[in-house]
Order: C-alpha cells, then sequence, then structure tokens
C-alpha cells in the first residue's frame, strides 16, 4: 500500500461499511504512515467539529397539504364551529331565558302572569324556580283587560325590537368572538332587561295598584327575577 | 412507540385521509429534514422553503411508498433529489442574471454559493440563529455544493460511500474523492480560524 492511496484509504476509514478485515490492513497501514496516519486525525478532527452542529426547531409551518386540508376541515368543523359559536350560544341562551321569565298568556280567564316559563328557566334551576312560580304565579281576572292587552302587544314589540339589536350586537361581535365581546353582548342584555323590569314594575303598579297583595307578589317578583342570573 | 404509532400505520392512515397521522409522521422527521436543509442552504428561509417541498413530495408519493426500505431511507432520497433540484434551479436563476459564469470544477464554480450565500445580503432573510451553527455554516458554505451535499451525506446523515454512489448516480471512487476533497478543504479553513 503506497501512500498515494491516502485519499482513499481515509475515505474507506470513515466509512462505517468497511469489512472488518478490510479494516484491519487499514490500520496495519496507518500505525507504518506518518502521513495517513495525520490525514485521518484531521478527517476526523474536522468531523468532529461538524458534528457540534446542535439540533435546531423547526419555525411554525404549514404541515398540512391542501389536499389533505379539506378532509380534515370536514371533521373539526363542527368542533371549529362551536368553539367559534359558544359565546353567542351562551348568549341566546340567556336571552331566551330573560325574556321568558316574564311571560304574558292569555287564557279564557284573564291573563295569566307567569313569571319563569318552565321550559328555559329549568336549566337554570329548575326547583326553586318552580317554588317561586307556585308562590308568585298570579292568575286573577284583571279589569282593565283591553289596556293590558296593549301593554302585551307593546312588550311583544319591544321584544321584537330587542331582538333584532340582539341579532345585530351578535353579528357585529361574530368576528371576534372574545371574552370582551361576551362581555359586551351580555352588558347589553342586562341594560335591556332592566329596561324592561323597570318597564313591567310601573305598568303593573299601575294596573294593580288597588290590590296590595298583588303588588307585593309582582314587586318580590321582580325583584327575584332581576337578582337571577 | 405504541403499534398505532409505526410510521407504516401512519402512513396508511394518512393515505386514508388522516390529516391527523400525516402530521403525526411529519413532527417526526421534520426536525431532521430542517437541520438537513438548513446546513445545506444556509438559511432559514430557504430551509424552510427546502423542507416543505420536501414534504410536499412525500405526500404526493406516499402511495409509491412501498416499505422495502426504511421510511427514513425513502424521506431522505426525496429529501436529496429535493436539495439537488433547488440548488439547479438557483442556478438557472442565477444564470440568466450574471451571463459569462462557467460551472465547471468543483471549486471553480460562481453558482455553488448563490444558494448560501445571496440570501445573507437581505436583511429580511432570518438567519441561523445558534452561534455555533452559524459558525459550522460559514465552514459549510466555502465549499461547493457538490461538496457540501457529499459532506452532509457522510457526516451527517451517515451514508457510505456505496449508498452515496447509489444516489447521486457516481462511481463510488468518484465519492470518494469528493468527500476527501471537501475535508481538505474545510481543514485548511478550520486552521484559518484557528479552530483547529
Ligand atoms: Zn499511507
Amino acid at each position: 500500500m503506497s501512500c498515494k492511496e491516502t485519499e482513499s484509504l481515509v475515505a474507506d476509514y470513515l466509512d462505517s461499511s468497511l469489512p472488518a478485515s478490510q479494516r484491519r490492513i487499514l490500520e496495519q497501514h496507518m500505525q507504518q504512515c506518518e502521513h495517513c496516519r495525520s490525514e485521518l486525525a484531521a478527517a476526523q478532527k474536522v468531523s468532529a467539529h461538524l458534528l457540534q452542529w446542535r439540533q435546531q426547531q423547526v419555525p411554525q409551518w404549514n404541515r398540512i397539504p391542501e389536499t389533505l386540508r379539506h378532509a380534515r376541515h370536514t371533521r373539526s368543523w363542527s368542533w371549529f364551529a362551536w368553539w367559534q359559536w359558544a359565546p353567542v350560544a351562551v348568549s341566546l341562551v340567556l336571552v331566551l331565558a330573560i325574556f321568558t321569565n316574564v311571560q304574558l298568556t292569555q287564557t279564557q280567564d284573564g291573563f295569566v302572569i307567569a313569571f319563569g316559563a318552565n321550559r328555559t328557566v329549568d336549566a337554570m334551576d329548575g326547583s326553586v324556580i318552580a317554588e317561586q312560580l307556585a308562590r308568585f304565579e298570579v292568575q286573577q281576572r284583571l279589569r282593565q283587560d283591553q289596556e293590558f292587552q296593549a301593554l302585551a302587544a307593546r312588550m311583544e314589540e319591544r321584544q321584537d325590537a330587542s331582538n333584532i339589536r340582539l341579532m345585530e350586537t351578535v353579528i357585529s361581535q361574530m368576528s371576534d368572538s372574545t371574552a370582551r365581546s361576551l362581555d359586551q353582548v351580555l352588558a347589553y342584555f342586562e341594560a335591556i332587561r332592566e329596561q324592561d323590569m323597570q318597564i313591567l314594575q310601573s305598568t303593573y303598579q299601575q294596573l294593580v295598584d288597588s290590590d296590595y297583595e298583588t303588588i307585593r307578589s309582582v314587586q318580590q317578583l321582580a325583584s327575584y327575577v332581576q337578582y337571577q342570573p | 412507540m405504541s403499534l398505532a404509532d409505526q410510521d407504516e400505520v401512519l402512513i396508511g392512515a394518512a393515505l386514508e385521509g388522516s390529516a391527523r397521522a400525516w402530521e403525526r409522521l411529519v413532527k417526526r422527521y421534520e426536525g431532521r429534514v430542517y437541520n438537513f436543509s438548513l446546513r445545506l442552504t444556509g438559511n432559514q428561509t430557504d430551509a424552510l422553503d427546502l423542507m416543505q417541498e420536501v414534504f410536499l413530495g412525500v405526500y404526493r408519493n406516499l402511495h409509491r411508498f412501498r416499505g422495502d426500505s426504511l421510511f427514513t431511507t425513502w424521506l431522505f432520497r426525496i429529501a436529496h433529489n429535493k436539495a439537488v433540484d433547488m440548488n439547479r434551479c438557483r442556478r438557472l436563476f442565477m444564470q440568466q442574471d450574471q451571463p459569462g459564469g462557467n460551472a465547471d470544477g468543483d471549486d471553480a464554480d460562481p453558482y455553488d454559493r448563490v444558494v448560501s450565500n445571496d440570501p445573507r445580503q437581505d436583511p429580511a432573510v432570518v438567519l441561523i440563529e445558534e452561534q455555533g451553527n452559524s459558525v459550522i455554516s460559514r465552514h459549510l458554505e466555502s465549499l461547493s455544493w457538490d461538496q457540501r451535499l457529499i459532506v452532509e451525506l457522510k457526516v451527517f446523515q451517515s451514508h457510505t460511500f456505496e449508498e452515496i454512489a447509489e444516489l447521486q448516480d457516481i462511481p463510488a471512487n468518484t465519492a470518494k474523492t469528493r468527500f476527501y476533497t471537501a475535508l481538505r478543504k474545510l481543514k485548511s479553513i478550520l486552521e484559518q480560524d484557528h479552530v483547529m
């Protein structure tokens, strides 16, 4: 083996696939040949220097190819949609609860003022509401039937207008459905509820000012509705 | 690694349209591919481009993977080819801008440094952050493209010369000579830099 072969000898030596028998021959040569030895040492040093490379973290990137992304969307859309709509859904449940808490129903006997419609209020606190309902549900013939019907119509109108405003608010908040926007929607509902309760209270007081019992019930009920979450 | 986590299972699921399985598979190898790309291109922007090309190529050819070799072997074959393609593209692109350049000889090729050096002159390009790595990167950049590639395959990917010869479609002896020349060149640069 002559040292004109250093190049291939060093390369061979660094090759993991070199058979053991050939490696032994190479090692024997390295012991005798100064040039090959120093060249091999240098090559090993260079390799060691390069191998000091430290793995770098992959930056954020889009791993899913376009074609796979469609499959992904259909799969995760429902979750995504739910998440997007969660604040809005909560708000709608809330507004339903608020508006149906105070319900005016006409029966043969006249008007039934039902505070807390079972369906939605159940979700809040069924037993307490049922109790309150039993206690406060006022069923009596009102002398001012016509006036009350007008009130009912006015309330309905108000609710429609409120619902429209509510939807507008919800839609405008959809683009950034964050906790902040939820707060805004809730604050809006809170304000509407307060207004409605004031109207209800004052109207009821006018309507039934001759009946102290009823006034007391309505006031209790109004405060109950107002302070329920 | 659980059975469900094996490459073959993830590949099967990805082929059936599971984005989750594909993502898992990518996450397993993206680090290796990214660092491979980073060493070859010398900057994060090109490295990210190359890595994306590699995984897009893997995804498009996934149905062709037969499992008669390791997935990593197959993946890095694609990575190698994409790197070569990318370099070829840059050369063609640069040749239009700089007529008269000659493209022969490992050391004399003026386009060899195009890939790594040009983005560095652009301040918008994110450079290699790791300080030790940027030194190594600078040393690798002193090599021609072919030399850098063979150093990558031999030192970092631990390929044998036979494998390199097959991958690059060159005689094994050419691969050995090229590798040895690259090491010698690195040695002289490291000496200048007082690294050795
Ligand atoms: Zn020798």
